[in-house]
């Protein structure tokens, strides 16, 4: 009995591009994948034959398209082996093995209450997925993003049109200026969102998403973080990508299986990896 | 073609074996491959009382390496005994159980609480930890201690005894040798070499542990260099490993000398590589009329 349910793919590089400045994404043929990938998941791509650079690299899903066959994936060039990427063509074919970690799925709770996405630079990315599926079910959506500046502000596409996207840059450039935080707490104070309970999800740096815990903290608001790890397996037998669990209890969570996503009380922000 | 081999009177249907630390209790490894691509498989390092494992970052990539400093996080004997090996023992593939201790004492408690245990088909007595404070690598950089420590586990445990050797000593073959006269009937090696990573910007230790084992290719020629000398130097089977990432990286362990291979590193990187070495092996055996692998266990010394 096969019991595989992450594939090791060839996937046919269908488009690459160049965002701006370092930030690129890249659309990729990989059915098997596609078919059955959740929001939040993440692939761990190889670079390619040579042991140098030796690891896959780990990136969430931006997009995930089943009926294309089709996965998306945007970065950032931060190291080697993102700069390696950044100078892949289309038609390429790469290895890609996922999906992988636990993900999030839309559920009745949210649908109910509603959900807030707050993201920061290139933790736009992995949200995109979950806000298709929310506006698919008809969950009411805000979303908060923030970025240095208009320049490095990604294009959050159709859902500005089909839900609130409140937009922050440090540098004023566009929308509040300032942090996304700040904005965050700014119109939860001024009762934006009513007396309704919504789930936040967050993704961004750590600083950020520690900020996010406390606004939360302070609102009553269940929140979930999907967090950045280097990683070496991504499929959780090396127990290399470890956050500090919280709450007083002992030991750590594995970052690729155990989540990305984590009910931010779970874990210890302040001493995670990555 | 007859992949077959034995290890110190372990029968394994082919030569590959996954490393312990990197299948855990193969839980998280049936998502992404078939344990029966394994000849055996060796679980994540166990010692009595359950371990939480060094703080991160616990991996750093090197040129064509990997460092580590997990620190033997498992659940502990119980637990592995009560709830892992059961499970895993569905897959009717050889399990060897890998234990780690802090003294003689412990060694023969451990190697008793496996006894118990139909599940497991070896021991493989770690005395080459490098990322732990007490025992781990001290019983396997020294003549004396591993000698004692393969002993205390010897009259715990009578089936096939495996010891997993460290390579930062001046001389392996003595180390093998004691091991051996303990009661070993087999030794894996390569263990992890000792080493680090320093971050420029923060100017710190990359490793939460600051030191941490270095595996996957840039080993290669140590590991393959300490299996031609140890296999020379002992009468037991070796299971060669360090850095093996294709089958032509295994058909090297075999001619150095080892019966059989674990691959570590490489299964991070890709979960299918054992069946992709089997594969190798065989078609290399075919095409040159070798019908059994055995013909080629240390054919570059014999």
């Amino acid at each position: 009995m096969d019991l595989r349910q992450i594939h090791d793919v060839d996937a046919r590089i269908v488009r690459l591009s160049n965002i701006r400045g370092n930030l690129y994404s890249m659309c990729l043929e990989a059915p098997e994948i596609a078919r059955t990938a959740k929001p939040m998941q993440f692939v761990n791509i190889a670079l390619g034959d040579s042991t140098d650079p030796l690891l896959r690299r780990p990136f969430s899903l931006s997009g995930i398209h089943p009926d294309r066959g089709t996965i998306g994936i945007t970065w950032a060039v931060v190291g080697r082996g993102t700069q390696i990427m950044a100078g892949w063509q289309a038609g390429r074919s790469v290895r890609v093995l996922g999906p992988l970690g636990n993900g999030l799925g839309i559920d009745r709770l949210c649908i109910d209450h509603g959900l807030v996405l707050v993201a920061g630079g290139t933790g736009i990315a992995p949200l995109t997925p979950l806000a298709s599926q929310a506006l698919e079910k008809e969950a009411e959506l805000q979303v908060f993003y923030g970025a240095r500046s208009a320049s490095e502000l990604l294009d959050t596409g159709d859902l500005g049109a089909a839900c609130m996207v409140h937009l922050a840059t440090e540098d004023g450039s566009v929308g509040f200026g300032g942090l996304v935080t700040g904005l965050l707490e700014a119109r939860l104070s001024a009762g934006a969102l009513g007396n309704g309970r919504p789930t936040v999800v967050s993704c961004g740096p750590k600083p950020m998403l520690n900020h996010v815990k406390q606004i939360c903290n302070r609102h009553g608001l269940p929140l979930l973080v999907s967090l950045e790890a280097r990683m070496a397996c991504g499929y959780g037998v090396c127990q290399g990508c470890v956050v500090p669990r919280a709450g007083g209890k002992q030991g750590y969570y594995r970052v690729c299986t155990d989540g990305p996503v984590f009910r931010a009380e779970d874990i210890e922000l302040g001493e995670c990896t990555g | 073609m007859n992949l077959s081999t034995h290890i110190g009177g372990l029968a394994l249907e082919n030569p590959v074996i996954a490393a312990s630390g990197t299948f855990g209790y193969g839980e998280e490894y049936i998502k992404a491959g078939d344990v029966s691509w394994f000849g055996a498989v060796s679980i994540k390092g166990t010692t009595i009382a359950p371990r939480a494992g060094n703080p991160p970052p616990r991996t750093c990539e090197t040129p064509s390496g990997l460092l580590n400093s997990i620190g033997l996080e498992n659940p502990g004997a119980r637990v592995v005994i009560g709830q892992k090996l059961p499970w895993l023992a569905r897959f009717s593939v050889p399990i060897i159980a890998n234990i780690s201790a802090v003294s003689c004492e412990e060694f023969s408690e451990l190697a008793g609480m496996f006894a118990k245990s139909p599940h497991v088909s070896a021991l493989e007595v770690n005395v080459s930890c490098p990322n732990v404070k007490a025992g781990g690598i001290a019983f396997g950089t020294s003549a004396d201690m591993c000698y004692e420590a393969t002993r205390a586990v010897r009259k715990a445990w009578k089936g096939p005894l495996i010891v997993k050797l460290t390579p930062n000593v001046a001389d392996m073959r003595a180390i093998a040798k004691a091991a051996v006269e303990g009661g070993a009937d087999a030794l894996s090696l390569i263990n992890t070499l000792v080493g680090m990573a320093i971050d420029i910007h923060s100017m710190r230790p990359v490793l939460g542990n600051i030191t941490g084992g270095l595996s996957g290719p840039a080993i290669k020629p140590v590991a393959l260099r300490c299996v031609w000398e140890v296999s020379q130097a002992v009468s037991v089977p070796v299971i060669g490993m360090g850095g093996i990432c294709s089958a032509t990286d295994a058909l090297e362990f075999i001619m150095a000398g080892a019966s059989a291979v674990a691959i570590g590193t490489g299964l991070l990187i890709d979960p299918e590589l054992p069946r992709k070495v089997t594969q190798g092996i065989k078609e290399y055996c075919e095409s040159r009329g070798i019908e059994s692998l055995q013909e080629i266990v240390g054919a570059a010394w014999r």
